[in-house]
């Protein structure tokens, strides 16, 4: 655990020494991820312009949900994107072999070698987007509240991570399928919206089949306060559930893995 | 010119199917963000109507918005952007065709491809599905064929428009994306034009994002008047021009700023 610390840490160091050859797209970024948020928000308008909920969900609680989405998405554009891509690649050009000699655990490596540093600014717009809603809806959350955010959140990025890998694992065996990313992308846009705007078998299918709604809504409803002892736990248990299934058929694929050359 | 035609589809037909499984994942993923917004409408509408627009004519709108955004989209601004960019539209500059018809050849072949993917699709959605079985005239199926191609003239032309500034600037491609984004309002993906506030149809009824998706798609829905396709065909080919004389201009004088660059 240390050393993956320390190893991370590298990998930080690495990406932002290669990140600051480009430092004058900085305000460029910030620009975009900023235009990309209000357009989301003036999105959300267009559905209250013809109603006051969503799912039961008031106007400035979809914000904050829409601010938890924007800060789950910065996490995955900002650590996750870029190294999913390239697992496919490793497998189907054989460098995955150069990995697997690196004394570090390989999984780990190859999910978090690369990090896209301008997209901590979705991170930052969807906080304040969240800060901002908070405000206006009048109700801080309490430091319970809070402290059962962060946990939710935390067990969201690892479902988020965990089912994504598994996807991208596929790829040992069926290694022309590309586009794996964006089948995971595909099914994360329906997280943008509270999961009870979802109507009948779509609803059951992304609670119960595909666990969207513990991506967004669950951690959202926390920090409004609509939290319960149940879905916390459940939660939990999914995240831990997919994350050690992600790490047993990382394993399972590597045994069978045979290099591209051999 | 017939024959090269013949020739340039031909090719881009062999091309196009090297790369037929992306192709279709492109397709499918094109369909999440118009599904979703569909599903949240007929959560809002709730069994109800929304100024006249009940769950059966969100299904059919949205089914329709796919398959005109499909058939009208362009790609032709990212290849544009790499080119440029990298130097290697000195090649395309060298042959003895215009490069557009390198890009029009390109499209009728993915089109032809996606027509005979999306089709089978709909037909047999409409057996399950009941306001997908749509009854037009025969004036109104012309008045759409031509409505979809004038769209997709309008689109590709904004494509080429933004892609040429890539003689000039760099990042023509965040530029493309912000055009994207704000056309998400005003072309009718988000939501229906007549249900959204009036300004925004006002506004909408100027810029060209309508005439590409929102108005196909409501002849295709059915029950448009005569003077409402005569309105929204005058919209296209006034936009047909415009784009095309800032193709025009853009044309003339990026391959002067490119050569320079380049000698």
């Amino acid at each position: 655990m240390k050393k993956n610390m320390k190893v991370l840490i590298e990998f930080f160091r690495a990406c932002m020494v290669e990140e600051l050859e480009y430092r004058t797209n900085f305000f460029g970024n910030m620009l975009t991820s900023l235009f990309w948020i209000v357009i989301a928000v003036l999105t959300v308008d267009v559905f209250f312009n013809q109603t006051n909920q969503l799912g039961g969900w008031s106007y400035y609680e979809v914000l904050v949900l829409l601010g938890v989405f924007n800060t789950i998405n910065g996490f995955i554009e900002f650590a996750l994107r870029q190294n999913m891509a390239r697992i496919v690649d490793h497998i189907r050009k054989g460098t995955l072999d150069y990995v697997l000699t690196k004394p570090v655990d390989s999984q780990f490596f190859v999910s978090f070698r690369h990090l896209v540093f301008w997209r901590l600014a979705d991170i930052f717009w969807g906080c304040a987007l969240i800060v901002y809603a908070l405000a206006k809806l009048g109700r801080w959350p309490s430091v319970l509240d809070f402290v059962l955010f962060l946990i939710l959140l935390l067990a969201a990025m690892v479902l988020v991570y965990s089912i994504w890998m598994i996807l991208m694992t596929t790829s040992f065996w069926f290694v022309k399928i590309e586009n794996l990313s964006f089948i995971f992308s595909s099914f994360f846009e329906t997280t943008r919206f509270p999961v009870q705007v979802y109507k009948g078998w779509l609803r059951i299918l992304l609670t119960f089949i595909l666990p969207a709604a513990f991506m967004t809504s669950v951690p959202s409803a926390a920090l409004t306060g609509k939290w319960d002892v149940a879905t916390t736990v459940i939660a939990l248990l999914v995240a831990l559930g997919f994350f050690v299934v992600s790490r047993v058929f990382w394993k399972v694929a590597l045994k069978s893995y045979t290099s591209a050359s051999s | 010119m017939l024959n090269k035609y013949f020739a340039l589809i031909r090719m881009k037909w062999v091309e196009m199917f090297e790369y037929r499984a992306e192709s279709v994942i492109w397709i499918l993923g094109a369909l999440t963000q118009p599904l979703v917004t569909l599903a949240v409408w007929l959560g809002v509408s709730d069994g109800g109507e929304i100024q006249g627009f009940s769950p059966n004519h969100f299904i059919l709108y949205f089914a329709c918005l796919i398959f005109v955004e499909r058939m009208t989209t362009a790609w032709d601004v990212w290849d544009l952007d790499r080119e440029i960019r990298q130097g290697t539209f000195s090649f395309p500059l060298l042959r003895p065709l215009h490069p557009i018809h390198w890009g029009i050849a390109e499209n009728i072949v993915y089109k032809v491809f996606f027509l005979s993917i999306l089709l089978p699709i709909w037909i047999v959605a409409a057996f399950f599905i009941e306001p997908l079985r749509l009854a037009l005239s025969p004036l109104e199926w012309v008045a759409f064929l031509i409505a979809v191609l004038f769209g997709l003239a309008i689109r590709f032309l904004m494509g080429w428009c933004v892609g040429l500034l890539g003689f000039w600037v760099s990042r023509v491609v965040a530029i493309y994306s912000v055009v994207e984004g704000i056309s998400l309002f005003f072309s009718g993906r988000i939501a229906p034009l007549s249900i959204m506030p009036p300004t925004i149809q006002k506004i909408g009824e100027i810029l060209p994002f309508s005439y590409i998706l929102y108005f196909p798609v409501e002849i295709l829905m059915g029950g448009v008047t005569l003077e409402r396709l005569v309105t929204g065909m005058i919209g296209q080919v006034v936009w047909i021009g415009i784009l095309y004389g800032v193709f025009h201009f853009l044309w003339k004088a990026g391959l002067k700023a490119y050569s320079a660059a380049g000698g």
